[in-house]
């Protein structure tokens, strides 16, 4: 423990002495960098650094636009449509990166190479589109692990009755066989259900992505061509068939989104919750929920290839390609991810991108079991994880793929019919933007 | 040298036509040319792709276009229906009251106070299947032990919506036609009962003809309200799920601006006019007829 305070300590100097070369006194003085970052309560205590950031450099971060990333979207779209780039900095998603292969510039000539290797390599990965570092994920890493009610594994009645009916010890699921299995038999329409999940649009689509990769298939070939409609596509949209029809998940679950997910677990009437570490925090608060207390947290369970789900994702901060002082505009961006600026934000939950902040938040976590628990479940997801397709179309692809799942989920069609619309029209999708 | 000099009548006008043109005309024809080529919101050099009447013919050939068309009529003639009847029933029932009437008619107005995304969270509590006012209130009384899907079922859901659109719009009919109710001469009323005729014959033949421009008036402009809806929708179920409550303008939204096809978004905007257009005729062919038959018309 002292080695390691030390050596972290030893880490935050030389953080900071990096820092204080990078950011010579007064260097962008006079400069002003327009910004359009994301707002809402988690992601703005980050902000509340500018000040010492505009201190150090001379230069000022006007913010033009805080809003949520889907009106930030919009915004960028509109902003692109009419050739109105005139600010520097942006929020930026994994998942909506690649939908602006033109507004984001590469990082990579404008930060110090040591900045960029102290990045957990898979996130820089994810954030390198078409060999362009297009952005610098901030402490805002999403991959989902699975909440539990703990009381539901504590009770030999329960785990009798289990064994009867399915023949294994009623154990935390580590497949998602098994988590059919234990969200049918917890089930008790209306007032408790075994599972829910997101049911409508990049959320489905997102979750059904993960289950085919876990299963073993692939969403596209490497062409982009959809790939989808396979025996482990077909596998996978049957487990959310098979979910619905058994009664396991609220009959409303199609129209649900991460707010109703929360707050469904929250609520005491869900055994079983597939969920973002955002939300560790709120389960296990007395005030917000009834299952403070009893919430357990494992990895996500795995698919019939073994193979874990990852669907993940994270937020960042980008420079624009017409950015006129695009040296300060990377200091800042650089300033808003380093090691401080992600220890910051990682302390109210939120996992780090960065390999020595990851290290230290596990460290600070070790006084605290349900916070250890937390973190191990979602580091060992994380070791795993995988990004959304890197294809510019896939937002608008989800779009066509949800309703057809949802069609097959609700009884409208069948499982084939649905994976086969949806591949047809993902595939004109394709062809008529010229991808192949 | 030669001073060219315009009209006083232009001069006058021409403030007028230069905005018009610039809020109306201008977008107009940007969008209904941007409806001709492969428009995406994100690669701004497609706006000068031509490719003729591609998304007119997709739109055509599009089954969940037509399903959200047809949903949208249906929308349409359900919602203005019942806004119709309720709202005169209210406008006559304030009209007798003689304490509080203006009390009353503010009360009224409430609804229409609210916006219209409030008002889809409103509705998307109370009919939320888990934790929803309704199913609650349903279970409590024991008039069932099931959990009701109402945003999930698709005939559910669409009444859902109804519901919430007749919610927040009878007003706007109650409050026309109680304008009607107070704007009626009194003597044929009062002739009506000297002769002998029934109170429902009195409304029925007397009171209601003379109403009747105003309700075609009331339907013309929320038609044109309801042919657009979107908030409420977008929402309560963002047309889901599975487009079982798919309307035109969820449809249109989601591929503007979410899938940024621009292009494509403005052609289906373009055909969906039309049902406006039809719409909007059809009620002032009715008021033109309803004003002729009162003796009103030219």
């Amino acid at each position: 423990m002292k080695t390691f305070a030390a050596s972290s300590a030893l880490a935050l100097l030389a953080g900071l002495g990096l820092a204080s070369g990078a950011l010579a006194d007064g260097e962008y003085a006079g400069v002003t960098i327009d910004a359009k970052l994301i707002g809402g309560q988690q992601y703005e205590a980050l902000y509340a650094r500018i000040p010492e950031w505009e201190a150090k450099t001379g230069a000022k971060v006007n913010i033009v636009s805080q809003k949520n990333h889907f009106e930030l979207d919009k915004e960028f779209k509109a902003d692109i449509a009419a050739g109105a780039i005139t600010w520097c900095v942006g929020s930026n998603h994994s998942s909506f990166a690649p939908q602006y292969p033109q507004l984001y510039t590469d990082l990579t000539p404008l930060l110090p190479a040591e900045t960029i290797a102290g990045f957990v390599p898979a996130n820089i990965e994810a954030a390198t589109l078409d060999g362009k570092l297009v952005m610098l994920p901030r402490a805002q890493f999403d991959v989902s692990a699975l909440y539990y009610q703990k009381s539901l594994y504590t009770d030999p009645a329960k785990a009798e009755a289990f064994k009867a009916k399915y023949g294994y010890d009623l154990a935390v699921p580590e497949t998602w066989d098994q988590f059919r299995d234990q969200a049918m038999f917890f089930a008790d329409p209306p007032n408790f259900y075994g599972t829910q999940y997101a049911g409508k649009e990049e959320g489905i689509a997102g979750r059904f992505y993960e289950i085919v990769v876990a299963n073993g298939g692939k969403m596209f070939n490497d062409d982009f061509s959809p790939a989808f409609n396979s025996p482990e596509g077909k596998m996978a949209l049957q487990w959310f068939v098979d979910l619905y029809k058994a009664g396991a998940v609220p009959p409303g679950t199609t129209n649900y989104l991460w707010d109703d997910l929360g707050n469904g677990f929250a609520s005491g009437t869900i055994a079983l919750n597939l969920d973002w570490p955002g939300w560790s925090g709120f389960f296990n608060d007395p005030a917000a929920s009834k299952v403070a207390g009893n919430v357990g947290v494992a990895p996500a369970p795995k698919g019939a290839a073994g193979v874990r789900t990852g669907w993940s994702g994270f937020h960042g901060f980008s420079v624009t390609e017409a950015c006129a002082n695009k040296e300060a505009a990377a200091s800042l961006v650089d300033f808003l991810t380093n090691e401080d600026s992600q220890a910051l934000e990682s302390a109210a939950g939120p996992l780090p991108t960065r390999t020595a902040v990851w290290d230290k938040v596990i460290a600070d976590a070790a006084s605290d079991p349900y916070k250890a628990e937390v973190l191990a479940a979602f580091q060992e997801t994380a070791k795993t994880a995988f990004p959304v397709p890197k294809t510019p179309y896939w937002i608008e692809a989800t779009n066509l793929i949800y309703p057809e799942l949802q069609a097959a989920i609700l009884g409208d069609k069948t499982v084939d019919e649905a994976l086969q619309t949806a591949s047809d029209a993902v595939d004109s999708l394709m062809r008529e933007n010229g991808v192949y | 040298m030669y001073q060219m000099r315009l009209p006083p009548w232009l001069v006058l006008l021409l403030p007028a036509f230069v905005i018009l043109l610039a809020v109306v005309a201008i977008p107009l024809v940007l969008s209904l040319y941007s409806s001709f080529t492969a428009f995406q919101l994100t690669r701004p050099e497609t706006i000068t792709r031509w490719i003729g009447t591609f998304n007119y013919g997709k739109a055509m050939g599009d089954a969940n276009f037509w399903a959200a068309f047809g949903r949208a009529v249906l929308l349409l003639t359900l919602a203005l229906n019942l806004e119709m009847l309720l709202g005169l029933g209210l406008a006559v029932m304030v009209a007798k009251v003689t304490l509080g009437q203006r009390l009353l008619r503010t009360m009224m107005m409430f609804p229409m106070m609210f916006s219209p995304i409030l008002v889809g969270f409103q509705f998307k509590f109370i009919f939320n299947d888990n934790v929803g006012l309704l199913n609650n209130a349903l279970q409590s009384l024991g008039l069932t032990d099931v959990a009701i899907p109402w945003l999930v079922d698709g005939n559910l859901a669409f009444l859902a919506i109804v519901a919430a659109e007749v919610w927040t719009s009878t007003s706007v009919f109650a409050i026309l036609i109680l304008a009607g109710i107070f704007a009626i001469p009194q003597d044929p009323v009062e002739a009506a009962r000297v002769d002998g005729c029934t109170p429902w014959q009195t409304f029925r033949y007397v009171t209601l003809p003379f109403l009747m421009p105003f309700i075609y008036i009331a339907m013309a402009i929320r038609s044109l309200d309801v042919a657009r809806a979107y908030d409420i929708v977008q929402v309560m179920t963002a047309g889901g799920p599975a487009r079982r409550t798919e309307l035109l303008w969820t449809l249109i939204g989601r591929t503007g601006y979410v899938d940024a096809r621009m292009g494509y978004a403005n052609a289906m905007g373009y055909i969906a006019i039309l049902l406006s257009i039809v719409f909007t005729v059809y009620f002032f062919r009715k008021l033109t007829t309803a004003r002729t038959s009162l003796g009103m018309g030219d």
